[in-house]
Parts: C-alpha cells; structure tokens; sequence
C-alpha cells in the first residue's frame, strides 16, 4: 500500500516537472508548477519531513508561485519603443515554440539519458548508516527545545541560520539594484474597489497572524518554526499589498530598514555576546538556551516577512 | 532488491534533476528558465532527505531537514533575483529569451 | 467500532467522488463560468465530506476544531476567488462587446 502511494505521488511529480518543461503554453507552465509545489510537499510528508513540506508549500510553492504569476503578466505585454505599455496581447501572441534541429535534440536527449544513469548510480552508492542522527539526539536536552530540526537550524547549525538571513537580505538588496531606478508603487492607502476581496484580506489578516505566531512557538517541540512562520506573517504583507493596501511602502523608509534587517543583527550580536562572556560563536547557555532562540526566531521571522513583503512589493509595482 | 520509500524517492530525485537539467539547456523563455532550476533544486533536496529517511533511526535525521528548509530560502530567493534581472531585460529590450537562442 | 469505520469510509468515499466529478467538470465543460461553478461547488461539498471522515478518524476534540476551521477557510478563499476570476471575466466579456457595438 505505501509503494503504491509513493510510486503514484512520485510518478505524478515526475509528469507535473515533464509539463513545466514541455507546456506550449507559458501561462500553463506557471499554474502547473503550483501543482508540482504541492505534490512535492506531499513526498516530503511521505518522507516523515513535515517542515520541510511546510517551507515547500509556503516559500518554494507559494511565494515563487505569485511571483511567477505577476512575472507571466509582465512577459505577455507588449512595449513600444518608449517604454509605454501598448496593449495586453497575452493571448494574440503566439510564444515562441521550443523547436531544434533533430540532430541537437537527440544529442541532448542522450546525454541527459547518461547523466541520469550515472546520477541514479551515485546515489544508490552512498553509504548507509551514516549521518548524526545519534549525536543530534543526545545533546537534544541541552539545546533548550524538544524539536530536532529546530534544534539544529537554530542551536548546532546557527551560524548556517544566521548566514541564511544575510543571503535573504543580500538577495532583496540585489533585486533594488537590478529593477532599476523604479520605486515601489506609489505609497498610499487604496482599498481594493471590491467590498468581496477587501473583507476576504481583511478576516484573513488576523487568522494568518495567529496561525503564524502558533508554528513559531510550535517550533520548540514540534514541525514548524522561524521559517513558516515568516512566509505566513510575509503572505500577510503580500494579500495586503494585493488588496491596495500598500504596508510596506506607507511606514518610514528608516523603519524599513530595521524590519529588514534586524534579525540578522540580533542574531550577530547575540553571537558575539555569547564569544563575549567565553563560550564559541552561537553556544547558548543551557538554561537560557529556550528563551534564546524564541527570541532570536521571532526577530528573524520578523525580519524575513519584511523581506519577502518588500521582494513581492518591489517586484510588482 | 528491496523496493520502499527511500528507493522510489531517490529514483524520483534525480529523475527530477535531469527533467531541470534539460530544461535549463533546452528551455528558451526565462520564466521557463527558472522554473527548471527550481526543479533541479527540488531533485537536490528531494534526494537529501531521502537519505534521511533511510538513515532514520528513533526519528530521521534532522540535520538534511534543516539544511534542505535553508536550500528551499536560499533557492527562492535566488528565483526570486533572477525574476527581476529577467524583468528588467524584458523591459529594457522586448526580449524573453537570450539573443543568440532566437 | 465496525459501524464508525464503515460511515469513516463511506464519508471518505463520497468525498473522493465528489473530488472526481468537480476535477471531470473543470475538465469537460465548455465556458469559464460553468467550470467554476463545477469546481468551487463539488470540491467543497467534496473536501467536507474528508474532513468530516478524517475527524471522526482521529476523534480528538481539538483536532475536529482545526479540521472544521481549515475546511472553512478553504471554502472562503475558494469562493472569494472564483468569484473574482468570474468578475474578471465578464468585465472582459463587456469590454470587448462594447468595442463591437
């Protein structure tokens, strides 16, 4: 029964993958790769890794999905010669299709072929029984929360964690660079013009704030964490922006750049305070190792919804 | 040989990375682009954590877990950056795939 | 116990074909709004039939609360979609037949 289920979810993904690639039509490709999100956070689920199938819906499907979306409004539009938007022709232009001469594709094909097999081949000759299962479990009660995962993306990994913020922050500091000179949209406060959608975002705004809030504390004992909990807090910033209430670009510029980065500055000072009074980098006190790191995750959470708030805000202006 | 879970979802994964591979060599609109990269980076992760799961002893190892939640940011926002460069592209010159794949 | 799991099944089964009939209608109708009349009425009725055998499944207090507000607020956000998809739509449809008139 559980082969069964495995080889029709990994069959499924397999195929989902094969139409992002091959769908004649873009605007296809894109909804279709929401659906491969989904299946793939459901083989995280069979593989017994519930984080990591929240992050991939959240993050990988969602978010990258709804930039996909507004990208997909952006390609079908047709410029003139001085940049003014002419006419929305998504539908009259035929997309380019894919087409190469046989010799090239058949090449390919092989070598693709071969590449698989060989891949196929070092993955199964990877030696079992290794990885740090055992040393992980051991020095759980000393790393002040009950959960595994968390325990390692925060406590033994927290330099990696730490890091990761920076590339986030590096990463929203590169797309300001390359969208050129355009601000955000214009600051200011419309509500969407239809009462529907307006009072939709408007009971979802508290539900998501609670249910995000409840998976970062979940996190000390159970799947869930700073991560989740960011992207659900930024899905907030994201509906608001949606529905023409434009967060992000109303509040102060100066309080912007705190939001962005001040989880990845309280993370640093708390690294060097912990060097400061003679332990290693990210080596909590046992005793107050709990209360750290709920600190340390919510500053991070803040910091990241901000950031993803301010990616999909500068993005889709 | 024994047939379970990790064998199925190993098998997938690099089944997956190829499908992007090919993608990125083959694809010539660069929404297509990315979303190829994104497959290849699910077949990365996908195969991690199968690892994982065949290594798990009283619960799977967390250590592929938590670096697959950071590849999975890390990859976004990567994505995320390459969206906008290929916006940009796209409104300076009109083009969606690269010149010399016309 | 036999007549619990027997209604669990009956309930996810119904839910299952539901599922089925809103998928065959997305697939097989002819216009936009007949579609989304197919899928935002049958999946619904179709994933509250699975929560409701799910939550007789694990009989928790609790767990049926989560479940119940999870199938609400797939139904808010399913309609509140699909409903703006169909206003986009006909404004497109007006558009177009007052630049015909």
């Amino acid at each position: 029964m559980d082969i069964l289920i495995d080889s029709l979810l990994a069959i499924l993904t397999i195929y989902l993958a094969f139409r992002c690639m091959l769908a004649p039509k873009l605007s296809k490709a894109v909804f279709v790769f929401f659906a491969f999100g989904l299946m793939l956070a459901l083989a995280w689920i069979r593989l017994g890794a519930v984080d990591v199938a929240i992050a991939e819906a959240a993050i990988a499907s969602g978010f990258m999905g709804v930039l996909m979306l507004d990208s997909l409004r952006d390609f079908s539009l047709i410029f003139s010669k001085n940049q003014e938007r002419l006419e929305e022709t998504a539908s009259k232009i035929p997309i380019k299709k894919d087409s190469y001469h046989w010799t090239t594709a058949l090449a390919l094909g092989l070598g693709l072929i071969l590449f698989l097999l060989i891949s196929i081949q070092a993955i199964w000759e990877v030696p079992q029984g290794g990885g740090l299962t055992a040393i992980a479990e051991a020095n759980l009660p000393m790393s002040g929360v009950e959960h595994p995962v968390t325990a390692v993306l925060l406590n033994y990994r927290a330099y990696d964690t730490w890091l990761e913020i920076g590339v986030i922050l590096m990463g929203l500091l590169a797309i300001f660079a390359a969208g050129g000179l355009k601000q955000y949209r214009k600051p200011g406060l419309a509500p969407a013009q239809d009462p529907l959608l307006r009072k939709t975002i408007l009971i979802f705004t508290p539900v998501l704030f609670l249910f995000g809030a409840f998976l970062l504390y979940f996190g000390k004992m159970g799947p869930g964490g700073a991560f989740q909990a960011a992207v659900l807090w930024g899905a907030i910033g994201i509906l608001l922006h949606l529905g023409g209430w434009t967060v992000f670009t109303v509040i102060p510029r100066r309080m912007r750049q705190i939001l962005v980065t001040i989880g990845l500055g309280f993370f640093m000072i708390l690294g060097f305070t912990q060097m400061a009074t003679g332990g290693a980098f990210f080596e909590y006190p046992p005793a107050y190792a709990g209360f750290l790191i709920l600190v340390v995750e919510t500053l991070a959470a803040i910091s990241i919804a901000a950031a993803l708030t301010a990616i999909f805000a500068f993005l889709t202006k | 040989m024994k047939i379970g879970t990790y064998e199925i979802y190993s098998l997938t994964s690099a089944i997956l990375f190829a499908i992007g591979l090919g993608g990125v060599f083959l694809a010539k609109h660069f929404l297509r682009k990315i979303i190829a990269t994104i497959i290849m980076g699910a077949g990365v992760f996908l195969c991690f954590v199968s690892f994982a799961k065949r290594d798990a002893l009283t619960f799977a190892d967390p250590i592929p877990h938590a670096l697959v939640i950071t590849g999975i940011v890390v990859a976004v926002t990567a994505a995320a950056f390459a969206l906008s460069l290929a916006r940009r592209i796209h409104k300076l010159t009109g083009e969606d795939t690269f010149g010399n794949e016309k | 116990m036999m007549i619990k799991e027997i209604f669990i099944v009956i309930l996810l089964v119904a839910g299952c074909f539901f599922f089925l009939a809103g998928t065959l209608g997305l697939l097989r109708f002819p216009d936009l709004f007949s579609r989304l009349h197919a899928l935002t009425n049958a999946d619904n009725l179709g994933l509250g039939f699975i929560a409701a055998g799910i939550a007789l499944y694990i009989a928790s207090p609790w767990a049926t609360v989560k479940i119940f507000f999870i199938w609400i607020l797939t139904l808010l956000s399913s309609a509140t979609s699909s409903y703006l998809i169909a206003r986009f739509q006909r404004e497109q449809e007006k558009s177009k037949n007052g630049e015909e008139e």
